[in-house]
C-alpha cells in the first residue's frame, strides 16, 4: 500500500507508477508487488474478422446461374448470334469487382489486375463479336494496360510511401497528361494520320502549370503549412 | 416441427435512444458499455457459464440480434449458441460487429475476482442491463451453493418475462404539447493524443461512501451534484492549461435514468440527456460556485416536466411520417453527421451516475463492489462513470487519449475535500 506523494492518493499495490501523474513510487516499506494480480488484463483482445464468405458464395452463385441460363437459352432457343456472351462477359467482370468487398484480406494490387484483366476481356468479347478494323489491338488493349498501370502506380503511392494528399494530387494530375497524351497518339496511328498533339496539348498545358504550382508548395514546407492549415477537410 | 413454423417469432422495434448507436458503429467504434461486480472469490468459469445459460433466457431483449429491415433497423431473437463467457482482455468494450459469428450483442469476460458485462446500448442502458448482471450473479452464487433469494434486483427466473419489461417506455409517457428548442452551442475540447486503435485507458477510483456523502454535504448538495461539479472544475482548469485561443464552455453529458420519474420495468433503454455547463467566458469560477450553479440547474431541469418535454421532442422525430418513409441508409448518414457535428460537439466529457446498487441481503456478503465504465469514447475524450455499492463508491474513467490530465484533476479535487481515494488503471505503468 502506496500514496502517490505528488496526487495523495493510494495506488494499488501493483503499482510503480502513478497513472495519474507517472510520478515514481519509492516505499522501502512497501515496495510494488510485481506478482500480485494486477487489477486489470494484460491479454489484448482482437475482434475476429466479419465473415462475409456467404454473401459471396450467394453472388457467385447468383451470377453463374444467370450466366449458365443465358448460355442455355443462346444455344438452345434464340441461337442465330452469341449475344449471351455478352451477359456472361458481365457476369464474370461483376464478380472480379465484387471480389475485393468480400475478401477483404485480397491485396489491392491484385484486385487492380484482376479488374484490368476483366475490362481487356470485356472489350474481347465485343471485338470478337464484331470483327473489323482492329480497333481492340490497337486502342483499346493499350489503352486498358496503360490504365490499369498508371492506377497501380498510383495506389503503389498512396499505400506504401504514404504520399502526403498534396503529392497524391500532383501524381494525379501527372498521370492524367501521361494518358491523354496516349489517348491522342493512339488515335493518331489508328486513324493513320500523322502523330501531333492538338487537344491533349491543352490538358497537358494545365496539368503541368498545376503540377509546377504543386511541386513549389511541396517543397517550401511554410507554405505547405498554410495550404494544410487553410484547405483541411 | 410444424408448429415452430407456425409461431410468430417476436421481434423488437428499437427504442428510441437505441436507433442512434448503430449509426455510429464503425470498423473502430462500436457503443458498448460494461458493468462488473467484483466478487470475494476467485470466478470459475464453467459455473459462470452455466449461469449464464440459464439467466438469458429470462431476458428475451438481451439474447437478440440486430437486422436490418428497409426503414428501420429491428432486434431479432438469436438462438444460436452462446455468448460464451471468455477470459478478461486489456482492452474492455473494444468494437462489437452486428455481423459477428454469434450475432450476439452481448459478453461476458471474467478475471480473478471480476464479472464483466459488456452490452451494445441499442439492447438497454446501464439501469436495465444491471438487472441482467445481478441474476446472472446470483444464480452463480446459488450453483457455489450459497442461498440467494429473488428480489431488489434479482428476476426469478421460474417467471415468464413481464410485458412491461420488454416495452419502449418513451412513448407511453411522451405527452408533452411543447417541444422546447435545443440549444447547439459548442463546448471546449479535450486536447489529447489520441491513443491507437484498440486501447481504452481505464482509471478507477474507489471511495468510501460515507467520505464522499459528507463532503457533498458541506455543499449541501447531492453526490451526482458534486461529482459533476468537481468534473467541471477539472475540465474547467484542463481548458486553462490547454491555452486556448477562445475559450469555450465546458459542459458534461449526463443520462438521467427515466425510471426514477415515470415508473416502468422496462429493461430497455430509458435515458435521456441533460448538459449541466459552466461558460468561463462570464468570469472564473471558484469551485463552490460551479458546486451551486450545478446544484440549481439540475433541480430546474431534472424533473417530470422538463424531461417529459425532452422525450417528447426526441419521439416527435421518429412519429413524423415523412421521417419514416426515408430509406434506413439515408437515415443512417443523417443521424451520424448530426451526431457528429451537433449531438457530440455539445459535451466536454460525459458523466454517469447508476446511484446506489440494491442486492438482497444474502447477496451482499459476497460482493466486493460494482464498477461501470462507459466505454470507448465517439471522440478523443474521457468518460466517467459512477456507481456505488454498500461503503464503496467507485468511479471509473474510460479514455481514448493519452493523457490523463483531467482525471488526476479530478481526483485530487477530491483528495482535497478530504476523500480517501485509491487508484487502480490498465495503463502502462512502466518508469519512462
Ligand atoms: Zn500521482
Amino acid at each position: 500500500m502506496s500514496y502517490c506523494v505528488n496526487c495523495g492518493v493510494e495506488l494499488h499495490e501493483t503499482c510503480s507508477v502513478c497513472p495519474l501523474c507517472h510520478t515514481e513510487v519509492h516505499n522501502p516499506r512497501h515496495p510494488a508487488d510485481e506478482n500480485a494480480p494486477k487489477p486489470f488484463p494484460v491479454r489484448q483482445g482482437a475482434v475476429a474478422p466479419v465473415q462475409k464468405a456467404d454473401v459471396l458464395i450467394l453472388i457467385s452463385v447468383v451470377l453463374a446461374v444467370t450466366a449458365g441460363v443465358c448460355g442455355l437459352l443462346n444455344l438452345l432457343i434464340f441461337y442465330g448470334t452469341y449475344w449471351s456472351l455478352y451477359v456472361i462477359g458481365g457476369c464474370v467482370l461483376l464478380w472480379v469487382f465484387c471480389l475485393p468487398m468480400f475478401l477483404p484480406k485480397i491485396s489491392p494490387y491484385v484486385s487492380i489486375l484482376l479488374d484490368g484483366g476483366g475490362i481487356a476481356m470485356y472489350f474481347g468479347i465485343i471485338a470478337w463479336l464484331h470483327p473489323g478494323r482492329g480497333w481492340y489491338p490497337d486502342l483499346a488493349v493499350p489503352l486498358t494496360v496503360l490504365a490499369t498501370g498508371l492506377i497501380l502506380l498510383f495506389a503503389v503511392c498512396v499505400r506504401q510511401i504514404h504520399a502526403s494528399i498534396l503529392s497524391c494530387a500532383a501524381l494525379l494530375l501527372a498521370e492524367t497528361a501521361v494518358y491523354t497524351i496516349a489517348v491522342e497518339l493512339l488515335i493518331d496511328r489508328f486513324r493513320q494520320t500523322p502523330p501531333g498533339l492538338t487537344w491533349s496539348a491543352i490538358v497537358l498545358t494545365c496539368c503541368v502549370i498545376i503540377d509546377a504550382a504543386l511541386i513549389t508548395i511541396l517543397r517550401h514546407s511554410r507554405l505547405r503549412e498554410e495550404v494544410r492549415r487553410r484547405m483541411h477537410i | 416441427m410444424k408448429k415452430r413454423l407456425n409461431e410468430k417469432k417476436p421481434w423488437y422495434r428499437l427504442d428510441l435512444s437505441a436507433i442512434v448507436y448503430p449509426t455510429l458503429q464503425r470498423k473502430n467504434f462500436s457503443s458498448v458499455y460494461r458493468l462488473s461486480v467484483v466478487l470475494k472469490e476467485k470466478v470459475e468459469p464453467d459455473l459462470l457459464q452455466r449461469a449464464v445459460d440459464e439467466t438469458l433466457p429470462r431476458f428475451p431483449t438481451f439474447k437478440v440480434a440486430m437486422r436490418k429491415g428497409v426503414f428501420w433497423r429491428y432486434l431479432e431473437p438469436n438462438d444460436r449458441p452462446g455468448p460464451f463467457v471468455e477470459p478478461d482482455i486489456a482492452n474492455p468494450c473494444m468494437p462489437m460487429s452486428f455481423q459477428n459469428s454469434s450475432r450476439y450483442l452481448i459478453r461476458i469476460y471474467y478475471y480473478e475476482k471480476r464479472i464483466s458485462l459488456e452490452v451494445f446500448h441499442s439492447l438497454s442502458d446501464g439501469g436495465g442491463a444491471m438487472y441482467l448482471l445481478r441474476t446472472m450473479t446470483a444464480v452463480y452464487l446459488r450453483l457455489k451453493g450459497h442461498p440467494i433469494p429473488v428480489g431488489q434486483g434479482v428476476l426469478d427466473l421460474m417467471e415468464e418475462p413481464d410485458a412491461e419489461e420488454l416495452e419502449d417506455a418513451y412513448f407511453r409517457y411522451a405527452s408533452s404539447k411543447v417541444r422546447p428548442p435545443r440549444s447547439r452551442e459548442k463546448t471546449y475540447r479535450i486536447r489529447g493524443t489520441r491513443e491507437p486503435f484498440y486501447t481504452l485507458n481505464i482509471i478507477t477510483g474507489v471511495l468510501p461512501v460515507q467520505q464522499v456523502l459528507s463532503a457533498a454535504r458541506t455543499y449541501q448538495v447531492s453526490v451526482t451534484e458534486y461529482l459533476n461539479a468537481v468534473l467541471l472544475y477539472a475540465l474547467l482548469q484542463k481548458q486553462k492549461d490547454d491555452r486556448v485561443f477562445r475559450e469555450l464552455p465546458v459542459s458534461i453529458a449526463m443520462p438521467v435514468n427515466l425510471r426514477r420519474f415515470f415508473p416502468s420495468k422496462t429493461l430497455r433503454n430509458f435515458i435521456t440527456m441533460v448538459y449541466p455547463a459552466i461558460d468561463p467566458r462570464m468570469g472564473d469560477y471558484t469551485f463552490e460556485e460551479i458546486v451551486l450553479q450545478v446544484h440549481h440547474f439540475m433541480r430546474y431541469y431534472i424533473n417530470n416536466k422538463f424531461l417529459n418535454a425532452d422525450i417528447t421532442t426526441n419521439a416527435a422525430v421518429t412519429r413524423n411520417p415523412f421521417i419514416r418513409v426515408v430509406p434506413l441508409f439515408f437515415k443512417d448518414i443523417v443521424i451520424r453527421q448530426f451526431y457528429k457535428r451537433v449531438q457530440d460537439k455539445q459535451s466536454s466529457a460525459g458523466l454517469t451516475n447508476l446511484g446506489i446498487i440494491e442486492t438482497p441481503e444474502e447477496m451482499k456478503a459476497h460482493i466486493e463492489r460494482f464498477d461501470v465504465l462507459m466505454g470507448q469514447p465517439f471522440s478523443a475524450r474521457t468518460n466517467c462513470a459512477v456507481v456505488s455499492f454498500g461503503e464503496i463508491l467507485s468511479i471509473s474513467f474510460a479514455s481514448s487519449i493519452v493523457e490523463a490530465d483531467v482525471e488526476r484533476m479530478f481526483f485530487r479535487k477530491l483528495v482535497q475535500d478530504g476523500i480517501h481515494v485509491k487508484i487502480e488503471s490498465n495503463r502502462k505503468t512502466e518508469v519512462r
